[in-house]
């Protein structure tokens, strides 16, 4: 190997991947306040730690077990029941929205009847956790900042699960005993016990193994990346849906085809739960006001136990009684199964009905709406999803995945846009908080004065609205669902489901004061379920290695024998072993899901959504009327690209080295520390081992090949080439539903552990460091020819193959500031969607000041940053998801 | 006794709550004040026999845990 000094450059050779954020920062422009009733209950947000509790689990299970040999769903619509009855209510002073998923402010709890296997496997931990929390003083207690609202260590009377959930420790033996109850009995046990009769289930163990795939669809997240419907309780009311479901079954009952019998038996169950829950919502307001003094805060309890006895049977009255129901239907939702990514869709259409009627009548304001929603912004922000750790901190980065969808069409093609999604805007700027995150359903009919309304949201600095191309979408879904009968006019009512995941929807006729408005909500069940998250970069390693995992040297793939003489030899390895990947994760997740369907059904969700409840079936048995909604979704499509378009040039083309030199540089991480030796996961700060120098000249020839995102012909064709392969492959593969798979491109927080696990890549990425985020960003601060380059290399290729595609940008808040700034960001975002793109969103924010957020966490506890697919607070985020985000190339100029 | 086994104490997150008469913010396990009376847990049902630390069985037939918060059980008798 050459010595540095016979180099032509010997200088620092990562300022090829951008520059290490120095000096003062900027700040983001000034933004309003929310109203003072929701600023403090910002402020007590801040200062809550997520908490998990037994309780409902607790009279899931004892039920459950009471009601062994019943009809399944039937035990199930019971089991629920039996939980919503007994949660404890909690109305904190100042809600004018009430009732949460558990009696905590950011509660949440264990579902073992989905896995139980984390607290029987971690018994002996937990019961040790419990012995060394030791007495602490409040303030120790208090001072936990590190972390945002995690509970990130057991202290006093609060153990630490996973370093995020805090659960009292007199509750620990109970979740243990509750736990053990569903031992073989979980979706995750006798799931686990038929998945393994797929041929190749060997593979499928290593490859889990070797994190090429993250995790399980089934056991883990069963619903969620789906769009909420709240069409029949805004309509009908529960009693009336009652009434539907009574009809019904006196329809059905005896005559074949008896499932829905049950069905509706079970629904009607699960409703008179509801109902006893709310009734528990309403007696604690009255109980909380005959203890008030203050008059104002005396009648809003009041106010509060009036409307939920209403809701607890009748539709709603009132703007403000739709969007309280409306949070009850989503709460209960998200009590049925660990959900992430349950979406509330088009919430400004859904409720416009109601917000027109209060405002013609004059009983209430804009600044009342924008109190209201600024309200629902701090219920959805408290939501906290317990789902199994590598889930929720490697995956979801603690997030929810709540989006709310602005602007598109209606019914007839017309913008859809209208006064209360202004306002929805208006008090996602002043409640600045991450969830819902928003995405602007963007089409060229919407009014410009709206499209303004969205840039000057995310300029200033929340990370959303995403910009999300309407057309795409149709044309998405139109492809894939024509065949379950879908025509243009319901191509309109999509919404994104989750964080970027395009949904079908359907138009519903809603009645209020005699008047037919058509309302959109989500029809499908739930996606980004099928294979999650195939590790592109590793898969190419394991071509590399002949089938091996080198970190551990285990064999995940059969060896292939091949001496990968050519760069086609290479790409085809790749596509056989990407095949045999998506192939066993099909399979395994088909039963997967199976099981769920049999023993944990849907029964809230499955009623709300159309038309489960026309035809008595729930979601598992495909009650719904657009069913094609399982994915095959990857990560690091961008240093698969550039690392093939590197060896490709090096290796094959200019000969620079041969693949057996790149595999020593690999081995030797180019002459570097690893990232988890370094604690640092992007490449601006690297530390050199003694002879990096060894491998200098081909770590620069690495850098130096062809990188995405400048426009560069040789390595978007292979982009494209890739694209067009993997969309049309997915389609050889059937869901559970019978359909043909598609193609999903999101990464959400999965580019940061599969990258710690992946080795370096021919790119010059080094070891244990994050890819690149989404699917079509570029490698952090590869994109050097400005944001048009980069938009022509995204759109090389046809975006409505794929249910998606994402680009991250990160842009400096000097160039977007003003009026002239917002319309040169709007200028911009029109040019890429005009190109075809499906989706962009922003970081409006200066790096140093995420540096130095890194440092002082304690001063930035309300700092949001983008991150892919989600806003989230930058504490709670962790530290290789944080150095992503610093890396970014960060654009000085936009015009 | 302390805050977390008070009538008037609502919790916001596993360390702390608010009390329901003041709306003052207070530690889990502080000591309670003169307003304390017991919240209706488990612990003070007579279904509930105590079997072993933070266990017991309700009515004899089900697992039970003597924190639980029983506000929503229909079957709590007060010893
Ligand atoms: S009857 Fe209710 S309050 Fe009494 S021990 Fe049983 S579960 Fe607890």
């Amino acid at each position: 190997m050459k010595k540095e000094n016979d180099l032509e450059c010997t200088t620092e050779i990562y300022n090829y991947y951008g520059a290490k954020p120095e000096g003062g920062f900027l700040s983001r422009e000034e933004k309003k306040s929310a109203t003072p009733r929701v600023e403090k209950a910002r402020q007590m947000y801040f200062d809550t730690k997520s908490s998990a509790s037994v309780e409902f689990p607790y009279w899931y299970t004892r039920r459950w077990e009471e009601l062994e040999g019943e009809v399944q769903i039937i035990r199930r619509a019971e089991a629920l029941k039996s939980g919503f009855e007994h949660l404890t209510p909690a109305i904190l002073p100042g809600e004018l929205l009430a009732m949460r998923k558990a009696n905590y402010l950011r509660g949440s709890y264990p579902m073992p009847w989905m896995s139980e296997g984390f607290f029987l496997s971690k018994e002996d931990d937990l019961f040790k956790e419990v012995q060394n929390a030791g007495k602490a003083s409040a303030d120790e207690v208090t001072t936990m900042g590190q972390g945002g609202g995690n509970v990130t260590k057991s202290v006093g009377s609060v153990i630490s699960i996973a370093g995020k959930f805090g659960l009292r420790k007199e509750e620990m033996p109970i979740l243990i005993k509750v736990a053990k109850k569903w031992f073989n009995k979980s979706v995750d046990d006798i799931g686990h016990k038929y998945e393994q009769l797929v041929p190749g289930y060997g593979t499928k163990e290593e490859i889990m193994r070797a994190v090429i795939c993250m995790f399980d669809s089934g056991y883990t997240l069963p619903q969620g990346r789906e769009v909420m419907n709240y069409y029949y309780p805004l309509q009908f009311g529960i009693e009336g849906i009652k009434d539907i479901c009574k009809e019904k079954q006196a329809s059905v009952a005896g005559v074949p085809g008896m499932d829905r019998l049950y069905f509706y038996k079970s629904v009607h169950t699960m409703l008179e739960g509801l109902q006893a829950w709310i009734l528990n919502y309403a007696k604690e307001a009255k109980f909380m006001a005959s203890l008030e003094e203050n008059a104002k805060q005396k009648d809003e309890y009041l106010e509060i136990a009036e409307r939920l006895e209403w809701l607890s049977k009748n539709r709603p009255r009132t703007f403000h009684d739709a969007l309280q129901l409306l949070w009850i239907f989503h709460v209960a939702v998200l009590n049925e199964d660990p959900i992430s990514g349950l979406s509330p869709g088009r919430v400004g259409q859904v409720l416009y009905p109601f917000w027109k009627q209060d405002m013609d009548k004059g009983v209430l304001t804009e600044e009342k709406t924008i109190e209201l929603l600024e309200c629902m912004r701090m219920k959805f922000t408290e939501l906290d999803c317990f789902a199994s750790m590598g889930v929720v901190g490697g995956v979801l980065s603690g997030n929810t995945f709540n989006n709310l969808c602005v602007g598109g069409l209606d019914k007839d093609g017309n913008s859809a846009a209208n006064e209360l999604e202004m306002l929805i805007l208006e008090s996602a700027m002043s409640c600045d908080v991450p969830q819902p995150t928003l995405s602007l359903l963007y089409d060229e009919k919407l009014p410009e004065e709206f499209l303004i309304k969205g840039v000057e949201c995310t300029k200033i600095g929340t990370g959303y609205p995403a910009w999300v191309n309407n057309r795409v979408a149709m044309e998405f879904l139109l492809n894939n669902f024509k065949k379950e009968g879908m025509a243009l006019e319901e191509a309109r009512a999509w919404a994104i489901g989750g964080c970027l995941e395009t949904s079908p929807g359907s138009w519903m006729p809603l009645e209020v004061n005699g008047e037919t408005y058509y309302i959109p909500g989500g029809s499908a069940p739930a996606t980004s379920v099928g294979v999650h998250f195939i590790s592109l970069p590793k898969v190419l390693e394991a071509v590399l290695y002949d089938g091996l995992d080198k970190r551990t040297g285990r064999r995940v793939y059969p060896a292939h024998g091949s001496k990968l003489e050519s760069y086609n030899d290479i790409w085809n390895v790749f596509k056989h072993y990407f095949s045999i990947t998506v192939e066993v994760l099909t399979l395994t997740n088909n039963i997967q899901h199976d099981i769920w369907g049999k023993i944990s059904p849907s029964i809230i969700n499955s009623m709300l959504k159309p038309d489960c409840l026309e035809v008595g079936k729930d979601i598992s048995n495909k009650g719904c009327r657009y069913n094609r909604t399982f994915n095959v979704e990857i990560c690091g499509g961008v240093n698969l690209v550039n690392s093939l378009a590197s060896i490709k040039k090096n290796v094959f083309e200019e000969k620079n080295f041969s693949l057996a030199e790149l595999k020593a540089a690999i081995d030797a991480n180019f002459g570097y520390l690893s990232a988890l030796e370094t604690g640092s996961y992007s490449l601006i700060e690297q530390v050199k081992t003694a002879n990096y120098t060894d491998w200098l000249k081909i770590h620069k020839q690495c850098l130096d090949a062809p990188k995405y995102g400048n426009d560069d012909k040789y390595v978007d064709d292979l982009f494209k080439e890739w694209q067009i392969w993997f969309s049309k492959m997915c389609e050889n593969y059937i869901s559970l539903y019978n359909e043909p798979m598609y193609s999903c491109q999101i990464s959400v927080s999965t580019h940061a552990p599969m990258g710690a696990v992946t080795l370096a890549t021919a790119d010059g990425r080094l070891c244990g460091t994050t890819f690149a985020d989404g699917s079509v960003s570029a490698y952090p601060g590869s994109d050097k020819n400005g944001p048009y380059a980069l938009f022509n290399s995204a759109t090389c290729y046809d975006h409505s193959l794929s249910q998606n595609s994402q680009l991250n940008m990160k842009i400096h808040p000097s160039v977007v500031k003003g009026r002239e700034g917002s319309r040169k960001f709007l200028e911009m975002i029109k040019a890429y969607l005009r190109k075809g793109a499906f989706h962009a969103q922003f970081n409006v924010v200066d790096s140093r000041m995420l540096k130095d957020a890194q440092k002082n966490p304690e001063n930035y506890r309300g700092l949001m940053v983008r991150v892919a697919g989600f806003t989230q607070y930058w504490v709670e985020l962790g530290k290789q998801i944080q150095d992503e985000v610093i890396a970014r190339t960060e654009y000085e100029q936009i015009g | 006794m302390k805050h977390f086994d008070c009538k008037y104490y609502m919790n916001t997150d596993v360390f702390k709550g608010i009390c329901k008469r003041d709306k003052n913010i207070i530690n889990a396990d502080d000591e309670s004040c003169n307003h304390f009376e017991n919240a209706q847990k488990c612990k003070h049902c007579s279904n509930f026999k105590s079997t072993q630390a933070d266990l017991g069985m309700c009515m004899n037939k089900y697992d039970a845990y003597p924190e639980m918060l029983a506000v929503t059980c229909n079957d709590y008798k007060p010893r």
